[in-house]
């Protein structure tokens, strides 16, 4: 590629990346099965009962916007890429674009298939950016949100293999992550790597040679097509379903062991599918990597490579904590509970939270304009002055606060639709937290704190997060929680 | 204005009633409160009823109140469902006091019914949280006792009370409620008992929230005009408050109080011209154990945060300065939530007529009844008296 291709395309101004606090390690599924059977894995990581592609992306999002220093109101191209989508027919990005604060007109894309999905759209944005050419766009970016928690029967290697986990990337006309290079390849080699339609569990035909083959024919062939020479790469972010395949490929695509080591992050993450090369990269560039190689595979077969040049800016929370047993994980993965109960649950129509999504995805309080309080949801009489004012200001608060009231709902006490959270995640904290107003002042939201009940007390600051609320007519219900502030990785 | 009097109260066992519906639950308490007039009644003798439910499980929730009143024999009369939560058949006697004094009706019968052990615990759970504010509050997965349980957390951290004083409050009533032959839960239970009981939401335990229970509860309101004709030694309604709050506990300016609580009895004593201070006896609401820590204080027995202080010092108990839920309240005697208001007055009625046997109040003139809806969104007093030489 010329020096002249190079400016028509947008680069790299940041990336973020986001996995569940959640571990696993390959010693409790050896007590468990007698055996592990993920090669090259340490621990991994296991989301949280209300955590899904979606919500781990969005975390990723806006840690890459912060790193980047931009807000969402930039957003000129937004693509989300997984192969888990919490829904199989759905268009996930307006949910994105809404919590992220993106404006209405922004390109949305949504990638899926294999767990190349996040280097297509990678590819895809590069293709259709950059977005600072026309008057009052010149300062509007990518982002490109990959995130992924692929999972496959009990007993199978890529079960014990799967993990989770979310990168994003913000493009923009002048990032100092330029993408020098990349290319694509594709080979006809089925199976390696698939899931039926309405399956939840990824299966392969588990022929060993075959399946090398595959991979690193396709990933070869992708390297072999880009013009830079790779031995300057101080990285090498490969495609890992497990933690020996993408060393399998170091022959093939030009790099070392070394190299590879230094773009890995399956040992303790576990497969991240389509986040793989993302979350690699952003753990090396937090290492300190200037020059990266991404690698990206996906079954069927096909393969994405990048070279990007310059130090990206990083935000990263790829530290785990709450370390589980087996039987945990089961629990949270949803293998050993029955889901949510007959009985009845709280009924907010579809269109009644369509309607609070501002307050549960951005939270959006009204300031009255008549004493200047502030209310949550706005709407009625003011709970300060008691007025009823004509509208309300809207105000976006922060995001932070002080817990002022707290409970937690022991175990076998949540309402139906909770009882499937905890049995999957065990006893949660509700509470009713005052949020900080932008400019002073405070009001009182009820919510879920994360984590556990013995870090949060009257006082405790804590700051929002999206997750699910719950599921109610096969809608996913997404919304703000709260995490103590003392949790920020 | 005309006075209102109580004539006759009763109500059924509380308690898991299999072999019971809601109407014949209801037509048993219609029965009890006809039986109980002194100079007896005749059923043609009501105008009119007001039905405090709350419509656990769905069933009749609709007409729900001609659907027990006709079932009960009380033919053609006017007959309405009144719903305000766990207030429900305390906003029905109000009702029926307001038909009265306004000279609508002579004779009226309020009262209230619940069914609510028919069902899966998680159907109950659903129940029971359909008071909570919908959208927000119940969507942080919080449940009755949750929101108490916020509540308590609040008390706790801005006063000196502790969770053992809620449990001292349960052995009170526990005490009380074994005394009472109607009680759901009538047994004594130990301050170790009631401390060491498994954690239903933090920091309350089992021993600090009530049952659910079946049961129901009729009380007859009669005007000035007709009391004579039915007794003697008529039961006044000297004043009634009720008021409104915030549904949603995080929409109120406080957490360790209830407003419409304080509210409701600030204009019962000024109705019925009196004070704190000149009660023999009080039913308070007692869903949660904090919910009767902050009556004190809502209903003015004592200072805010001073409480616990009447726990410790046993004011409360059957034979302290001022008992309160001599009949084991909702923690012992159960709690059928659209009954409970109306079973309140029961039961002050039966204080001021001498009736209460073991647990009778020595002395008994004048008793107020406190009935809350959901947290507080809705709450409603009564200050009761013994019309002394009528």
């Amino acid at each position: 590629m010329t020096d002249d291709d190079a400016v028509t395309e947008p680069s790299v101004a940041a990336i973020g990346a986001y996995t569940p606090r959640l571990r696993v390690d390959a010693a409790a599924f050896e007590e468990a099965w007698g055996r592990f059977d993920a090669a090259g894995v340490e621990a991994k990581a296991v989301p949280e009962a209300d955590e899904d592609a979606l919500t781990m992306g969005i975390a990723a999002a806006q840690r890459a916007l912060d790193a980047a220093g931009r807000d969402g109101e930039a957003i000129a191209h937004l693509a989300f890429a997984t192969t888990t989508p919490p829904m199989a027919e759905e268009d996930l990005t307006p949910r994105l674009a809404s919590v992220l604060g993106a404006p209405e007109d922004a390109a949305t894309r949504t990638l899926t298939g294999s767990t190349r999905a996040g280097a297509q759209a990678l590819a895809g944005a590069l293709d259709a950016g950059p977005w600072g050419g026309s008057a009052g766009q010149s300062d509007r970016i990518g982002l490109v949100v990959v995130a992924d928690c692929p999972r496959g029967a009990p007993d199978s290697e890529i079960e014990h293999a799967a993990g989770a986990g979310a990168a994003a990337v913000v493009l923009t006309p002048d990032g100092p992550g330029t993408v020098v290079d990349r290319a694509a390849h594709v080979e006809s080699a089925p199976g390696s790597r698939f899931r039926g339609a309405g399956e939840a569990e990824t299966t392969g035909l588990d022929i060993t040679q075959y399946d090398r083959e595959a991979f690193t024919a396709a990933l070869g062939g992708a390297a072999d097509s880009l013009d830079v020479d790779l031995s300057g790469v101080d990285a090498a972010a490969v495609q890992s379903p497990d933690g020996t395949l993408p060393y399998r490929a170091a022959g093939a695509v030009g790099v070392d062991a070394e190299t590879i080591a230094a773009g890995e992050t399956v040992s303790q993450l576990g497969d991240t599918g389509a986040a793989s090369v993302f979350l690699g990269a952003a753990a090396a560039y937090d290492d300190g990597a200037e020059r990266l190689l991404l690698a990206a595979y996906g079954s069927g077969a096909g393969a994405n490579a990048f070279v990007v040049d310059g130090a990206v800016p990083v935000s990263v929370a790829l530290s785990g904590e709450c370390q589980l047993s087996y039987a945990e994980y089961l629990r949270r993965r949803g293998e050993i509970t029955t889901g949510e109960p007959d009985g009845g649950g709280a009924y907010v129509s579809v269109p009644a939270w369509q309607r609070s999504t501002p307050q549960r995805h951005r939270l959006v309080a009204g300031r009255c304009p008549d004493c200047g309080a502030l209310n949550f949801p706005p709407g009625g009489a003011c709970r300060d002055c008691g007025r009823r004012p004509e509208s309300y200001e809207a105000v976006e608060l922060p995001g932070e606060g002080a817990v002022e009231a707290v409970t937690t709902i022991a175990q076998g006490g949540a309402p139906p639709e909770f009882v499937e959270q905890q049995s999957r995640s065990g006893p949660f904290v509700s509470a009713i937290v005052a949020l900080d107003g932008p400019d002073g002042g405070s009001v009182s939201v009820p919510t879920q704190v994360l984590g556990d009940a013995d870090g949060v007390g009257i006082g405790t600051r804590v700051e929002a997060t999206i997750r699910r609320i719950y599921e109610q007519e096969g809608v996913i219900r997404y919304g703000f929680k709260m995490q103590p502030v003392e949790r920020r990785r | 204005m005309r006075d209102a009097y109580i004539i006759g109260a009763g109500q059924t066992e509380f308690g898991a009633m299999p072999g019971e519906s809601y109407r014949s639950l209801f037509t048993a308490a219609v029965d009890h409160a006809l039986d109980s007039v002194p100079g007896g009644i005749d059923a043609d003798a009501v105008d009119e009823a007001i039905v405090g439910s709350l419509g656990v499980g769905g069933r009749q929730i609709g007409l729900s109140g001609p659907a027990v009143t006709e079932h009960a024999g009380l033919d053609g009369i006017p007959s309405t469902r009144v719903e305000n939560a766990c207030a429900a058949s305390g906003y029905a006697v109000r009702q029926a006091v307001q038909a009265v004094r306004s000279g609508m009706a002579d004779v009226v019968l309020a009262g209230g019914v619940e069914v609510m052990t028919d069902m899966s615990g998680d159907a109950a759970k659903y129940w029971l949280g359909v008071s909570g504010e919908t959208e927000w509050e119940r969507l942080t997965g919080t449940t009755f006792a949750g929101v108490y349980a916020q509540m308590a957390s609040a008390y706790f951290d801005q006063y000196d009370a502790t969770p053992e004083h809620l449990s001292k409050i349960a052995v009170k009533n526990h005490a009380n409620g074994a005394k009472n032959p109607n009680a759901h839960l009538g047994f004594e239970c130990s301050l170790d008992d009631a401390t060491s009981a498994p954690a239903v939401a933090d920091p309350l335990n089992l021993y600090h929230c009530c049952p659910t229970s079946d049961g129901a509860a009729a009380v007859l309101v009669a005007s000035e005009a007709v009391v004579d004709e039915y007794t003697a030694e008529p039961v006044r309604v000297a004043g009634v408050g009720a008021a409104s709050e915030r549904v949603g506990l995080f929409e109120r300016d406080t957490y360790t109080g209830i407003d419409s609580s304080t509210m409701a009895a600030a204009t019962a004593y000024e109705r019925a011209g009196i004070e704190p201070d000149n009660l023999d006896f009080a039913e308070v609401h007692d869903c949660f154990a904090i919910a009767e820590l902050m009556a004190y204080e809502d209903l003015g027995f004592c200072d805010r945060g001073e409480a616990h202080e009447l726990v410790e010092a046993g004011a409360t108990t059957l034979d302290g300065d001022l008992p309160v839920n001599a009949s084991g309240g909702l923690k012992s005697k159960g709690h059928p939530i659209g009954a409970t208001g109306a079973g309140q007055v029961a039961e002050a009625y039966k204080q001021l007529r001498g009736e209460a046997g073991d647990r009778q109040v020595a002395d008994a003139e004048r008793g107020l009844t406190h009935n809350v809806g959901g947290s507080g969104g809705a709450a409603v007093v009564h200050v009761l008296e013994r019309e002394v030489g009528r």
